[in-house]
Formats: structure tokens, C-alpha cells, sequence
């Protein structure tokens, strides 16, 4: 049985990879988030979402995070009118991309939150394991 | 008193090495290892924790692996190693208290 202080810091690595990852689809859905198509009356860049599962580890008993699917947000496109674009279609409708910059600005907050929460959580344990091994020196 | 008690100091002076040496046989009950066994476990599990800490740093530097994971394994080498000082620095000290001793 491996060491509940250990345990929090490998739980709390996990978190961080999948808050990391959650980082890396943002940064993808603002980076594209003007994408158009190159086909005339194509589908632009769409939305993707982050969903995350719960992953037993069975050889340690210990329940950590991962990220269980990236998917594609089925919101409809907006569309604008823009002839001169080479996606606009025979009406010089253009459609865009189903990325709304305020929703992924909101989410990356709380993926920051989330991953400053499971530094802390590391660090903590971490502080604890060296205070109990201190214990042995200049008593 | 018989010195060669203070036998058990001898797995921390392998830590470089650990190869030959083979723990100092002591007239050890026969109910479970000695704690010169289990010291010479810890202390070659604990070269194990370096040599990977070790590696995950190059690796880190190489950008082959993510930055938590480099720090993960680094924090484990460091808690082992400082694990193994302060154990050792607990053995150096029971062996000059009994130098100490008055005669």
C-alpha cells in the first residue's frame, strides 16, 4: 500500500496533466476561432470540449483523474456575410467557427484555478513528507 | 559490549557502487531480515530513485517529458536522498555517542 502522502502527489500529478490538457484545447478553440473553411460553403474549425474520468489505478488503490474524451462541441455555426471570402458560399454567407472567445477565456480561467488547486495540493503533501523526515535531524 | 555491533554503518558506505559488499552477516535472529538487509534494500532502492530522478531531468531538458513529470521525479529522488541523510547522520551519531564513552 503505497504512502497516502506519496499517493496525494501522484493524484495531483495526474490532475495536472489533465488540467493541461483541458489548457491545450482552449488555447486550440482561440487560436482557431476565426478558422474558415477553403472550400466554398465548407464547415469551419469547430468547437472542441474536454470531458474528464475517473481512472483507478488498481495496483495502488488510488483514484486519479484522466481525460476521458475530447469531442466536438454540436453548437450550429454562426454565419456572416463576407463575399470576397474564398469559404463564402454562392449567397456570400461565410460560415464561423462555433468558438465563443468569452466562454473559452471563462473555462481557462477555472482549468487555471483547477490546476493552481492540485499544485497547491502537491506542494502541501510534499511540505508534510519533509517536516515528518526532519523529525530524525537536531532533536 | 562488542564494536562490531556498529557493523550496520556499513551499507551506507556503498551507496557508490553498490555492487560487491554484501551485507555484514550478524548473528541475526531467525525471524525476519536484519536491519542490515533492509538498510542495504532501502539504500539501493534509494540509487534507484536518483538514477530515475536523474534521467527524468535530462529528459526534461531533452522536452521528451512534461515539466510535472520531471518535477515528480526529481521531488521523489530529493526525498529519498534526504531520507537517507538524516538516517545515516542518526547512525553516525549513535556511533560517536559510543566513542564517546567513557572508559
Amino acid at each position: 500500500m503505497i504512502d497516502p502522502l506519496l499517493a496525494s502527489i501522484k493524484i495531483a500529478g495526474a490532475g495536472l496533466e489533465a488540467q493541461s490538457t483541458r489548457l491545450r484545447i482552449i488555447s486550440e478553440n482561440v487560436a482557431n476561432s476565426q478558422s474558415t473553411a477553403t472550400t466554398p460553403g465548407g464547415d469551419p474549425y469547430t468547437r472542441k470540449t474536454v470531458s474528464f474520468d475517473n481512472e483507478m489505478d488498481r495496483t495502488a488503490g488510488l483514484s486519479l483523474v484522466r481525460v476521458k474524451n475530447i469531442g466536438l462541441d454540436e453548437a450550429p455555426f454562426t454565419v456572416e456575410q463576407d463575399p470576397g471570402n474564398p469559404a463564402a458560399d454562392d449567397k456570400g454567407f461565410v460560415k464561423m467557427p462555433n468558438v465563443n472567445v468569452l466562454v473559452e477565456l471563462a473555462d481557462m480561467r477555472e482549468a487555471n484555478r483547477s490546476y493552481e488547486a492540485n499544485l497547491q495540493v502537491a506542494k502541501l503533501s510534499s511540505d508534510l513528507l519533509s517536516q515528518t523526515v526532519n523529525l530524525l535531524k537536531d532533536v | 559490549m562488542a564494536i562490531s555491533e556498529i557493523a550496520p554503518l556499513g551499507p551506507t558506505q556503498t551507496i557508490s557502487g553498490r555492487s560487491s559488499t554484501p551485507a555484514p552477516a550478524t548473528s541475526a535472529e531467525a525471524s525476519g531480515p536484519s536491519f542490515v538487509q533492509t538498510l542495504g534494500q532501502v539504500v539501493s532502492d534509494a540509487v534507484g530513485t536518483l538514477q530515475s530522478g536523474e534521467a527524468a531531468a535530462i529528459q526534461g531538458i531533452q522536452g521528451s517529458l512534461p515539466p510535472f513529470k520531471v518535477v515528480e521525479s526529481i521531488m521523489s529522488a530529493q526525498r529519498t536522498l534526504s531520507q537517507a541523510l538524516a538516517i545515516r547522520d542518526k547512525a553516525v551519531s549513535a556511533y560517536q555517542e559510543i566513542a564517546r564513552m567513557t572508559v
